[in-house]
């Protein structure tokens, strides 16, 4: 009889113990839980609800992912913006006009032409900003120009304290007289990109990379926040599965 | 015999690990600049002074060039050198990622020579080797703007032997147009 209760008392205790964590597991997951179920509720009806239409630009969102934001700096020639993506780009007025590696050194303007220094050569422009030819290294630009300036309808450009007068016509390069420190006070200085410019820019760089599809896949994976948001699923994934033994085991020892 | 064995493997592996060491400091020391422009220019028509000229790429030029590099090309005009009926031409194609600056001399529609000034790849820097470029002495434009002659390939440098290839047809064509467009002119 003694027995009978001790048996009884244990068994009561057992469930009590399985209960008790039951609760603590269902408790500490179930925010997880639900959010992971709406998640894949959305991803399951993801082409019906358009998500992958959907496009997230903001810039912390962006940063988060790795993407480079699109450059906010631009030089004003006339009526012309002039501006690098931040990669590979030479953008005029919203427009992708010739490959111009980073970073965009300066830019300046000649009653007849554009010029652009990117890092791998001086790009020669139509007022219009349509791409007319490259002077590169190979032809002859001194290597690490970072100057340009236009003083009197001529072109002058700088590596350190060594200015060239530059002769869009020929390619030819002839030393000058006018002081370095001359052209550097005259060179255009970058300006803030305006806004529509920024925006049409951001769009066309980065575009749908990042859906909402995308994001809500990657928050439902653990993906989001790298190598620890995946073990965290998988971590919910394991106490998904112990509060379903320990629900089970509740359900038939109450039985 | 086993100590034998584990010598003999220790060495075969020594040997592999220099051979791919040497491979790699090989393919690394392909890329760069190795002749400018303007030395290309002398080098090519020394001791004669070439005319520096400009092509001006009309719709329809631009049009076949699009379809001879198979995208379009951007720029308005292309510079290149002549002396006579020689032309020197310097142009740039991407092979994977990173153009290729090749110059290409071209005389009486057949070309001459072909030199890579500079290679930015990180594989497939074999083209730039004469054993390479040889290939392309007498070939000329077919009518379907392709190359008289067959080029035979590199394995790992397939896209930069298309890139060649191409530059190659281009500079033939450009060669033949800037001959008779009365446009060209010199700067």
């Amino acid at each position: 009889m003694q027995n009978k209760t001790n048996l009884n008392n244990q068994s009561v205790n057992g469930i009590k113990t399985n209960m008790i964590w039951h609760r603590r597991l269902g408790l500490s997951t179930f925010v997880v839980l639900i959010f992971l179920a709406i998640s894949g509720f959305a991803l399951n009806h993801s082409p019906g609800l358009k998500l992958n239409q959907i496009s997230l630009s903001s810039n912390w969102l962006l940063s988060w992912y790795g993407l480079e934001l699109p450059a906010t700096e631009a030089f004003n020639l006339g009526e012309s913006w002039i501006y690098q993506d931040g990669d590979k780009t030479l953008w005029v007025d919203g427009k992708s006009v010739a490959p111009c590696t980073a970073p965009l050194f300066a830019a300046a303007e000649t009653a007849d032409m554009l010029f652009a220094l990117c890092a791998d050569g001086l790009l020669l422009l139509t007022t219009e900003g349509q791409f007319v030819e490259r002077f590169s290294t190979v032809d002859g630009l001194p290597a690490n120009s970072s100057g340009l300036t236009v003083l009197d309808n001529r072109i002058y450009l700088t590596v350190g304290l060594i200015a060239t007068e530059f002769n869009p016509s020929s390619f030819e390069l002839t030393a000058t007289d006018v002081a370095p420190e001359t052209l550097t006070g005259s060179q255009k200085a970058l300006l803030p990109l305006p806004k529509p410019l920024q925006k049409s820019l951001r769009q066309q760089s980065v575009g749908a990379s990042i859906s909402l599809e995308t994001l809500i896949l990657d928050l439902h994976s653990g993906r989001f926040f790298g190598q620890f948001g995946v073990l965290f699923v998988d971590l919910i994934g394991l106490l998904v599965c112990i509060l379903s033994i320990t629900g089970l085991a509740a359900w038939i020892k109450r039985r | 015999m086993c100590n034998k064995l584990y010598r003999a493997a220790l060495a075969v592996a020594s040997a592999a690990l220099i051979a791919i060491t040497s491979l790699a400091s090989f393919s690394v020391s392909a890329k760069g600049v190795f002749q400018s422009g303007p030395d290309f220019v002398a080098e090519v028509f020394a001791p004669q002074q070439a005319v520096a000229k400009v092509l001006w790429l009309t719709p329809e030029i631009r049009a076949q060039a699009a379809a001879i590099v198979d995208h379009p090309v951007r720029g308005l005009r292309i510079r290149y050198h002549q002396s006579e009926s020689k032309s020197a031409w310097i142009l740039e194609e991407i092979g994977k990622e990173m153009p290729i600056t090749i110059g290409v001399v071209v005389e009486d529609n057949i070309i001459q020579q072909v030199k890579i000034l500079a290679y930015r790849e990180s594989r497939g820097g074999e083209v730039r080797y004469p054993a390479y470029t040889k290939q392309y002495l007498g070939a000329f434009l077919k009518d379907n703007y392709r190359l008289s002659q067959n080029i035979d390939g590199i394995t790992g440098a397939t896209l930069s032997v298309w890139a060649v290839n191409k530059v190659a047809a281009l500079a033939l064509y450009y060669h033949a147009q800037a001959n008779q467009n009365t446009d060209a002119h010199s700067p």
